[in-house]
């Protein structure tokens, strides 16, 4: 029995929330103070401050990401009949969101970036294709700008799922400014994130943003006409405050996500059997997730875990091969890539509040798993 | 004097300890359907009589859940009133199927006598609302529901602590929903609703469908929705759980106040029929006025923050167009939706200001000439 000299848990809000408590509480406060719980001011500032992070005339604010994919689709007038295409190998939300509008989703495999292949696009075009939904998964951005001409192309709208990906940037842009519309999560585990459910919507077409904040609101144009029957989803002013407060602090604790994938990109690079991740160039990351290729992953994560370092996987079973996604009719074999990383990938903790010691600790535990400094398995 | 309609300001005057709790979870980080949700869950289900309670994301949302899960979607109709808020009919629509409206009775709650003739081989359900806080005949809807095999959901969005004969209401459905909404009678700090049912299985399908239909961290079992009740707020929930009869019990009393107050004010101002055994909890307190719209601008020309609760029926709203409804069509609803006035009655309502309301409402009708 091994006795871990160090704990490392895979996320710590705690520390994330520690040094900023008595601002996080104020924000409360001053929300019970102002009393306006259902869409109130600072769910509009919330709002204005991520249109300009994101480069996005305009930021509507919703009760979850995954909310922010099924309005996106809602606005945009997806439902049954229509086709879009996505990947398999993100959180099952990507492709939840297009069952729920009665629409059907249409996979496409993914290259070593985890991130949509836009050579498979053409592939499975058809007259009923409608919208493209890439991930920007773990953080980092999609290859949108064949994403975003093969759309233009064939005319389809482009739903960014930027769930994990806040202030990335692809070619200067930031993801969410790109793709007809944008959506966040402000999930307690994403980059910028509230104390609960929320997610927010980007766009720059004015009509769509009109549409999406009736849909929110249950269809109410005003307090009393409502226009369309919609269901309810509004961001909580509440979170909105808390989220404000964070806003203050996403840039600089992103760039200690970056500096912490940068430190573990040299500190495991290189060791056999290991495979950092792809660095494109004019893509900025931001790590939501750390995600390596390992071989004998299985043994390494529990190897991680015996050294007190808590690892995850993100995700282990492609969508298409899940139980629910079955009725999809794809079969095993049809997306060779993503079935194959499902197989190897391995995040390991890349939070802003680790320390350096921390990552050394983690990142030197890896490199004895395999050998490196001098100490076999 | 102002009688203002919120009272959020003076609900939550004493902040101190709801900051403590949220501070606890800020510690904790125990966001996303953590300990206090799961307390709050279980005290609810106590609370309604009723073995299990699904937190999510809002009232709406519980109606949305409730009717999926259950199967309805395209090509259903579902049977409700016009005499309801948006969401009611939102959530119907949201699942696909067609809202089917019977009229209401003279208590604002569907007229069970009027729902078999709506009835057609598509109905899959009936969403009975228990408007205002008074509670639908659910016996009387019960025998028609078990008649046709129709699926029963209680909206009881505004009914919290609402009997017919020390039945609570929540128990008559498959599954009823509840919204915790800032202004409803048991309220947290922002959107969230429940989900009671007696269904062991319905109440596991719905954790999973309200949780990405994860059963696991890894494995999903069915493309579910992301609607949970946020820990925070059920934090803030489980403070005010304990005060929901004290809040009932008076706004019941000042509802009777009122009543006797304007008893004699008919035909002008008309109380709805109190049915004999029916535990109404007042979240809104509506009678239906004669110069509705005047009384209204009287009132709150004079600081009385009364309000109406809704003036379009839902058949007439832009929504219901390709519906196929015209005016005409539910009489009650509309005479209703023409006539209605919402008077502050919460909890936190002075003496005084119950009877500078009533002084208000008597001096308008008796004191001053029709404009």
């Amino acid at each position: 029995m091994i006795t871990p000299t160090l704990k490392i848990p895979y996320v710590n809000l705690a520390a994330q929330h520690a040094p900023i408590r008595a601002e996080l509480l104020e924000a409360v406060a001053g929300v019970i103070d102002r009393g306006d719980f259902i869409l109130g001011a600072a769910v509009h500032d919330f709002e204005s401050r991520v249109g300009e992070l994101v480069d996005a005339r305009f930021a509507v604010g919703v009760n979850s990401g995954t909310d922010a994919l099924v309005l996106a689709l809602r606005a945009l007038g997806l439902g049954a009949g229509d086709e879009v295409i996505t990947v398999p190998n993100s959180f099952v939300a990507s492709t939840s969101c297009i069952m729920l509008v009665g629409a059907r989703p249409i996979f496409v495999d993914v290259r070593d970036d985890y991130n949509m292949d836009p050579d498979q696009l053409e592939r499975v075009l058809t007259p009923r294709t409608k919208a493209i939904l890439p991930v920007h998964l773990t953080g980092r951005p999609a290859d949108m700008a064949p994403i975003m001409d093969f759309a233009r192309r064939h005319r389809l709208s482009v739903i960014e799922d930027c769930a994990q990906a806040a202030l990335a940037e692809y070619r200067g842009r930031p993801v969410g400014s790109m793709g007809t519309v944008g959506c966040f999560s402000l999930h307690p585990l994403k980059t910028l994130n509230a104390c609960g459910d929320g997610g927010v919507l980007t766009t720059n077409d004015e009509s769509v943003a009109e549409h999406l904040k009736i849909l929110r609101n249950i269809g109410l144009q005003n307090r009393n006409d409502c226009v369309i029957w919609s269901g309810n989803s509004r961001l909580d002013t509440l979170q909105a405050a808390i989220l404000l407060v964070k806003l203050k602090y996403v840039g600089a604790w992103t760039e200690k996500r970056r500096a912490n994938a940068a430190f573990y990109d040299d500190a495991l690079g290189g060791i056999e059997g290991v495979q950092t991740p792809v660095n494109r160039p004019n893509v900025k990351a931001v790590y939501h997730t750390y995600v390596i290729q390992a071989d004998r992953r299985d043994e390494l994560k529990r190897y991680l875990a015996d050294h007190g370092v808590e690892t995850g996987i993100h995700y282990p079973i492609p969508v298409h091969l899940q139980t629910v996604g079955q009725q999809l009719g794809y079969v095993a074999g049809a997306f060779p890539t993503a079935e194959r990383q499902a197989q190897r990938i391995l995040s390991l903790p890349v939070y802003p509040e680790l320390e350096r010691s921390e990552l050394e600790y983690v990142a030197g535990t890896v490199r004895r798993f395999y050998g490196v400094d001098g100490a076999p398995r | 004097m102002r009688v203002p309609f919120s009272y959020l300001d003076r609900q939550f005057a004493d902040v101190g300890r709801y900051l403590e709790d949220i501070e606890g979870l800020v510690r904790s980080g125990d966001f996303t359907l953590g300990k206090p949700l799961l307390e709050f869950e279980r005290r609810f289900a106590d609370l309604c009589g009723m073995p299990y309670a699904v937190g999510v994301g809002s009232g709406t949302d519980a109606i949305v859940l409730s009717l999926r899960i259950n199967g309805v979607g395209p090509g259903d109709e579902v049977i409700t009133t016009p005499t309801t808020f948006v969401a009611t009919v939102g959530a119907i629509a949201m699942t696909g199927a067609t809202p089917v409206f019977v009229d209401s009775t003279d208590g604002y709650v569907i007229d069970p006598a009027k729902i078999e003739a709506a009835i057609t081989a598509r109905t899959r359900a009936i969403v009975p609302v228990h408007y205002t806080g008074n509670v639908a005949d659910m016996p009387a809807i019960m025998e028609v529901a078990r008649r046709h095999h129709l699926l029963v959901v209680e909206d009881a969005c505004q009914a919290i602590g609402g009997m017919i004969d020390g039945r609570p209401v929540g128990t008559w459905g498959e599954t009823a929903c509840f919204s915790l909404h800032p202004l409803k009678n048991l309220n947290v700090w922002g959107d969230g609703g429940v989900i009671v049912t007696r269904s062991t299985a319905l109440a596991e399908q719905l954790r999973l469908y309200r949780n990405h239909g994860l059963v696991n961290r890894d494995e999903v079992a069915l493309f579910g929705y992301n609607s949970r009740f946020d820990t925070l707020q059920a934090a803030v929930g489980l403070r005010l759980l304990d005060q929901t009869e004290f809040i009932t019990e008076r706004r019941i009393a000042n509802a009777r106040r009122f009543d006797e107050a304007f008893k004699d004010l008919a035909p002008l101002v008309r109380i709805p029929t109190r049915r004999q055994g029916v535990k109404h909890v007042y979240h809104l307190y509506v009678v239906q006025a004669a110069r509705r719209d005047e009384l209204l601008t009287y009132l709150n020309r004079h600081g009385v923050e009364a309000k109406v609760h809704y003036p379009i029926p839902m058949h007439l709203q832009p929504a219901s167009r390709s519906l196929g409804y015209q005016e005409g069509d539910f009489p009650v609803s509309e005479e209703y939706s023409r006539t209605a006035i919402t008077l502050p009655a919460h909890q936190h309502l002075t003496d005084a200001e119950i009877a500078y309301t009533v002084e208000q409402v008597r001096t308008f009708y008796l004191e001053r000439p029709r404009e």
